[in-house]
């Protein structure tokens, strides 16, 4: 096999070997990069309702999502900036 | 072996698939796999687990002729397996040639067996789970397999490697025996799909295990809409399948949640974010990896469907998610368009490689909406044209406002035309009600609703 040579000058290790250390250096980055991306097998095959994500959430469900805009933040404030901002453009339109 | 074969005795006398799965499986302690592997020699083995099998079960549990053979078949295969997992294992002067790829051959060897047991030595259909063990380590074998030959190739073939390229797909050579196990994983589906006995003794129960497998096999091949076929081919056979909510709860989450992630890559985003909110449900509360997923999913989703965002304690428990999408929400919720912008390119290279990127794009309208809105509601209230009557939003807006509030983020001045273009497409997507009056420079806005759904 051609690659046995090769790999044996390189490192001196018989392509067996390799294998299995391969195994065992590659895990950290494949667990940043692809099995990031899989869906997992679950330990258990089935689970009774009570432990399901939906009874855990039962009571809040309605916490879990929000509107996305935000009246929170004093409309003042942005009122104030439009009005300067306005002026620049202003400004900037009559140059 | 004699462990293995008590508990395949104890299985074919309890009719208990799982167990009997059990029996099949590679994954085992060094010693184990090597006490099962000095059990027998190539001359002798079949004899051995011919003995062992008819010796198994007695009675009415004896298994026929037929089956017997078709067993005999299947742990041969097995066993040879164990043998070039050990080669693996224990590198030696005997076994140079190790490597997954023959595991990976030797594996497919035995669910070739299982098959044919099926489909010629009378295998009872409450057997199935071997064939999600065939399965699911056959997938392993294939990619731990490819990712040896690639490593190989790039180590000690590189200069040499190229020059003899022309006819050839590197992406497909990449993943040569990840489609070769697809292949093998399409026969266990049709295997299953078309198993015509009644319903009670039928391998149709074993559909939704192996559909998975394909799902997880075509996602990682990136030919993801392969898995259509599947769907087709499913729901054709519907009629006379059981419901999925007759299936083991990790195999409809697993379903649910491929169902909507494909939904999701064609913008079907209705239906996407039904089968995830269902695989979200079904979830086993502490799996939080795959919950995580689906939340992947499911957050850019909503923000389509019915624009709204995830809250501070949905995104609790999961530190990547909150890095992923609060950067992003903040920005929405304030309407800050430009750092909208900003969080986005920040995010690229994560957002494409989750294929979320695209969607999350399209938040920008939404953005978009709430900072017209806040010009909206900054410009106050006009006199009520009869006494008594409730004060009313200025509904009467300078387009020159809502290209001041567009240029407040970026500190750049933008074109009218651009902001009217703007206007016209928020109009068009239903965001906002109204109409621009070109001659007059305003934006004529609904009095009622001018920004449906958000109280205004």
């Amino acid at each position: 096999m051609a690659s046995s040579t090769t790999t044996a000058k390189k490192d001196d290790k018989a392509p067996a070997q390799q294998a299995a250390p391969a195994e065992q250096q590659q895990p950290t980055q494949k667990a940043a990069l692809e099995e990031d991306d899989e869906f997992e097998d679950f330990p258990v095959d089935d689970w009774p309702a009570e432990e399901t994500e939906a009874a855990a959430t039962k009571d809040s469900t309605t916490h879990l999502w929000e509107e996305s805009w935000d009246d929170d933040d004093t409309t003042d404030d942005f009122s104030n900036q439009l009005r300067e901002e306005l002026k620049k453009v202003e400004a900037s339109k009559k140059r | 072996m004699d462990v293995l074969f008590g508990d395949f005795a104890d299985a074919q006398a309890n009719r208990d698939g799982y167990q009997l799965s059990r029996t099949l499986s590679p994954d085992l302690p060094h010693d184990r796999l090597r006490a099962l592997w000095k059990s027998c020699n190539a001359h002798d083995v079949k004899n051995v687990l011919k003995r062992n099998i008819q010796n198994s079960a007695s009675g009415l549990n004896r298994l026929s002729h037929d089956e017997t053979q078709g067993w005999v078949e299947v742990y041969y295969h097995y066993w040879k397996a164990v043998g070039e997992l050990l080669a693996l294992q224990e590198p030696s002067a005997k076994s140079p040639q190790a490597s997954w790829t023959k595991v990976y051959e030797v594996w497919r060897d035995m669910l070739s067996g299982l098959i044919r047991g099926y489909n010629n030595h009378g295998f009872e259909a409450w057997t199935i789970p071997c064939l999600y063990v065939a399965g699911k380590h056959l997938r392993v074998f294939a990619i731990r397999a490819d990712k040896e030959r690639n490593n190989n190739n790039n180590s000690s073939f590189n200069a040499p490697g190229q020059n003899f390229q022309d006819d050839f797909d590197p992406e497909s050579e990449q993943a040569q025996q990840l489609e070769d196990c697809a292949r093998q994983l399409n026969r266990i589906f049709n295997l299953c799909l078309s198993d015509r006995a009644p319903l009670e003794e039928s391998r149709k129960w074993g559909i939704y295990y192996v559909i998975n497998l394909l799902f997880k096999t075509y996602f990682k091949l990136n030919s993801a809409s392969l898995s259509k076929n599947i769907l087709k081919a499913l729901s054709a056979g519907r009629g006379d399948m059981p419901p999925l909510s007759a299936f083991p709860k990790s195999q409809q989450v697993t379903f649910k949640y491929y169902e909507g992630v494909l939904n999701f890559l064609e913008e079907n985003y209705l239906e996407a974010e039904k089968h995830l909110t269902e695989a979200w449900g079904l979830c086993h509360r502490n799996a939080m990896r795959n919950k995580e997923m689906i939340l992947t999913y499911l957050v850019p989703c909503h923000l389509i469907t019915t624009h709204t965002l995830p809250t501070q304690k949905l995104l609790e428990p999961y530190p990547r998610l909150q890095k992923l999408f609060l950067p992003l929400s903040r920005c929405i919720k304030k309407g800050e368009l430009h750092a909208f912008d900003l969080a986005l390119q920040e995010g690229e290279d994560e957002f494409v490689k989750r294929r979320i990127y695209l969607t999350l794009e399209r938040g920008r309208d939404v953005a978009l909406r709430n900072l017209l809105r806040k010009v909206f509601i900054a410009g106050g209230f006009v006199e009520p044209a009869k006494e008594g009557e409730a004060p009313a939003r200025r509904t009467r807006v300078p387009i020159a406002e809502f290209a001041a509030a567009i240029s407040l983020g970026s500190q750049e001045t933008i074109d009218d035309d651009e902001v009217e273009c703007f206007l016209a497409n928020m109009i068009y997507k239903g965001l906002m009600k109204g109409y621009i009056a070109r001659e007059h420079g305003k934006v004529v806005l609904s009095k009622n609703g001018a920004f449906p759904g958000t109280g205004v």
